[in-house]
């Protein structure tokens, strides 16, 4: 099977990419979000990505998820090659092996709770896929709350309906875009709390944020400067190394 | 979860855009359904009046002295009677000329004066047209007599009028006509040929053409063409100013159907479009989540072609039901003369069924497929 005949059997990350780039032609000047990123990720690292606003962390995770096509270079995720994939085969990839959860939260506003969670599950079977959701909801502390639509929740709770939606396929892989960019402290610690629970059950994750609290949950920093990645602009220590853990 | 579900909580949230797109696909069912029905009524409205103006075509012996025929009022020649028969069984341009009528007239000595002895045939109709004859039908041996020869002769209805050797009752006196028809007396075209001693005889074929043909055709000179090769024996005399007012009756109400059913099916369909792209449009962020959640293409097509079937079946039947009320109860306040005769086709349901669903279908998928082939990213990010 194609999913198959193009994993190394030495490739054991998560995820590897080679020569990133990605470059949106404008009329003003073409802008160059990604100008060349390699980056090695290992199954069950917990990785944050800093930099300043509009240096590619978005763009750069969107890529990594089968989400955006690079203009050049290679994406592997499990050893499969992401964009040498049909689109049917990166959706699948999608649904089976990757958790998303967006700043915006991106729950459809015409389910409940509980159905946005339903949505994303692969599990033939509906009542096997709906107990998994009540559990989830249930550990992310929103048992009661399943027949909500996304506009009674507040934020913190729309956000942790998000990360049951994500999980729910049991995914190896989250990759999460400021998922606390509108939550407050307490609400952003709830969140992290339940990415780092996935982590220590054996999960990657990839999350892009400014705050300092992510950087207790994870294994490693990643800065991004100006599409690329670079060292730690704070510290002498080069950032493709785990910091600590 | 089931695709239907998903439409129809979606259908539920988004009440207003739902019942927007509803409706402008209701209205344009509706719209269609009274305008089909109406113009239907039109049409049969418009050859009614049209035909009440009177016979235009008069069809003639072909070596009549065409002086003396307008001095006379009438050809001096006969043909045999079956010509009427050769006329009407004529397959091509004829089939459009129907009620005919054959004439035998002659001017007959009538105590001391002249009469126009006019015998009238039964209306005969084309074989295919099922419709009413016209005119009046004279029962053998009655007359009815033209207002002149009623004063000269101080004749009422119920009187007894010799012909010949034939006593004939008088049925109708006519008012005052203003023509030469108040020195007429008419009779059934057997009566006539009896006391003429011209069985089998006419000498003329009054007819209406239907003005079936299309404006720029001249008629006359497409039946003058067709008559040479199907009656060699006669010829035609169109009166223009009868044919004129029906044509041009009959060319405003086509080129107004014409102007109006392409502009309202524009004017609709650009509609139902502008709803069905908008509606995808305001949902791009969404078709970017089900891909990012691993949804196929055909489960959101399915998503969005559901919706638009939904729509353009609830709103087909809707629209078919406002449509019928309002041909039905606005139609015969318009068209008084055929008021009765506005009915409703229930093959346009079944249309209205197959184009409506399809239509707007076809107006969301492209949109809908535009923003599938795009990139999650790239649509997720659109708002
Ligand atoms: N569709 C697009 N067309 C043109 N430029 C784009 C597009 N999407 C992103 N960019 C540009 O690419 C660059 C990187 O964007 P990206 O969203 O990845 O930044 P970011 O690091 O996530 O920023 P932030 O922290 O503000 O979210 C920015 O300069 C942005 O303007
Ligand atoms: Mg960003």
């Amino acid at each position: 099977m194609a999913e198959t005949s193009n994993k190394s059997p030495i490739d054991s990350d998560m995820i590897r990419c080679v020569g990133l780039t990605k470059t949106y032609p404008r009329a003003s000047g073409n802008v160059r979000s990604l100008r060349g990123v390699d980056l090695a990720v290992r199954p069950g690292e917990f990785i944050t990505i800093r930099g300043p606003s509009g240096c590619g962390k978005t763009t750069l995770l969107l890529m990594l998820g089968g989400m955006l096509h690079p203009t050049s270079g290679q994406v592997r995720v499990s050893g499969q090659e992401v964009y040498a994939l049909d689109a049917r085969r990166r959706a699948q990839l999608r649904a089976a092996s990757i958790g998303f959860v967006f700043q915006m939260f991106h729950l459809l506003p015409y389910l409940s709770v509980l159905e946005n969670v339903i949505l994303a599950s692969t599990e033939p079977d509906a009542t096997v896929s709906r107990d998994r959701s009540r559990t989830l909801l249930k550990q992310l502390g929103l048992s009661g709350r399943e027949d909500h639509k996304p506009s009674e929740l507040s934020a913190g709770e729309r956000q942790r309906t998000a990360i049951a939606r994500a999980l729910v396929n049991r995914p190896k892989l989250v990759l999460a875009d400021e998922p606390t960019g509108n939550l407050d402290p307490e609400n952003a610690g709830e969140v992290f709390r339940y990415l780092s629970e996935f982590h220590h059950s054996g999960g990657t994750v990839l999350v892009v944020s400014h705050g300092s609290m992510a950087e207790s949950f994870s294994d490693r920093v990643i800065h991004m400067r100006e599409g690329n990645i670079v060292p730690d602009p704070g510290s002498d220590t080069p950032n493709t190394e785990a910091q600590g853990g | 979860m089931g695709t239907l579900s998903l439409i129809l909580k979606e259908a539920c949230h988004r009440k207003v855009n739902f019942a927007m797109s509803l409706m402008a696909v209701m209205v344009t069912v509706a719209l269609f359904i009274t305008y089909l029905t109406t113009a239907e009524a039109s049409k049969r409205e418009t050859t009614r009046v049209t035909r009440d103006i009177g016979f235009n075509l008069r069809i003639i012996p072909r070596e009549t002295d065409m002086d003396r025929f307008w001095t006379d009022g009438f050809s001096e020649l006969t043909m045999p009677e079956e010509t009427i028969r050769k006329f009407a069984d004529y397959e091509g341009v004829f089939m459009s000329y129907n009620h005919l009528v054959a004439v035998l007239q002659q001017r007959f000595a009538l105590l001391g004066r002249d009469v126009i002895l006019t015998g009238l045939s039964p209306t005969i109709t084309a074989a295919k047209q099922k419709k009413q004859a016209m005119g009046f039908e004279i029962e053998e041996g009655t007359v009815h007599i033209g207002f002149q020869v009623a004063e000269r002769l101080k004749l009422r209805k119920g009187d007894s009028l010799q012909l010949g050797d034939r006593a004939f009752s008088i049925v109708r006196a006519m008012v005052e006509s203003g023509t030469e028809e108040d020195i007429r007396v008419y009779a059934r075209l057997s009566d006539v040929q009896q006391v003429l001693g011209m069985e089998g005889r006419i000498n003329e074929i009054k007819a209406i053409d239907c003005l079936c043909l299309t404006a720029d055709q001249d008629p006359l000179k497409v039946l003058r063409a067709e008559l040479d090769k199907a009656l060699p024996e006669a010829r035609v005399i169109q009166m223009r100013t009868i044919a004129d007012a029906r044509a041009k009756q009959r060319q405003t109400a086509e080129r107004y159907f014409a102007f109006m059913s392409p502009l309202l099916l524009v004017v609709c369909a650009g509609w139902v479009c502008v709803l069905a792209v908008l509606n995808v449009r305001d949902r791009r962020s969404e078709i970017g989540l089900l891909r990012a959640l691993g949804h196929g293409s055909a489960r959101i097509a399915g998503l969005f072609l559901g919706r638009a079937l939904l729509i353009g079946i609830v709103a087909a039947v809707a629209g078919y039901g406002i449509g019928a009320v309002l041909a039905l109860n606005v139609g015969p306040e318009i068209f008084k003369v055929t008021a009765k005769a506005i009915q409703l086709e229930g093959g346009l349901l079944g249309w209205a069924l197959l184009v409506a669903p399809a239509f707007s279908a076809m107006a969301t998928f492209i949109p809908a497929m535009l923003a599938v082939t795009l990139d999650p990213a790239t649509t997720l990010r659109a708002d």
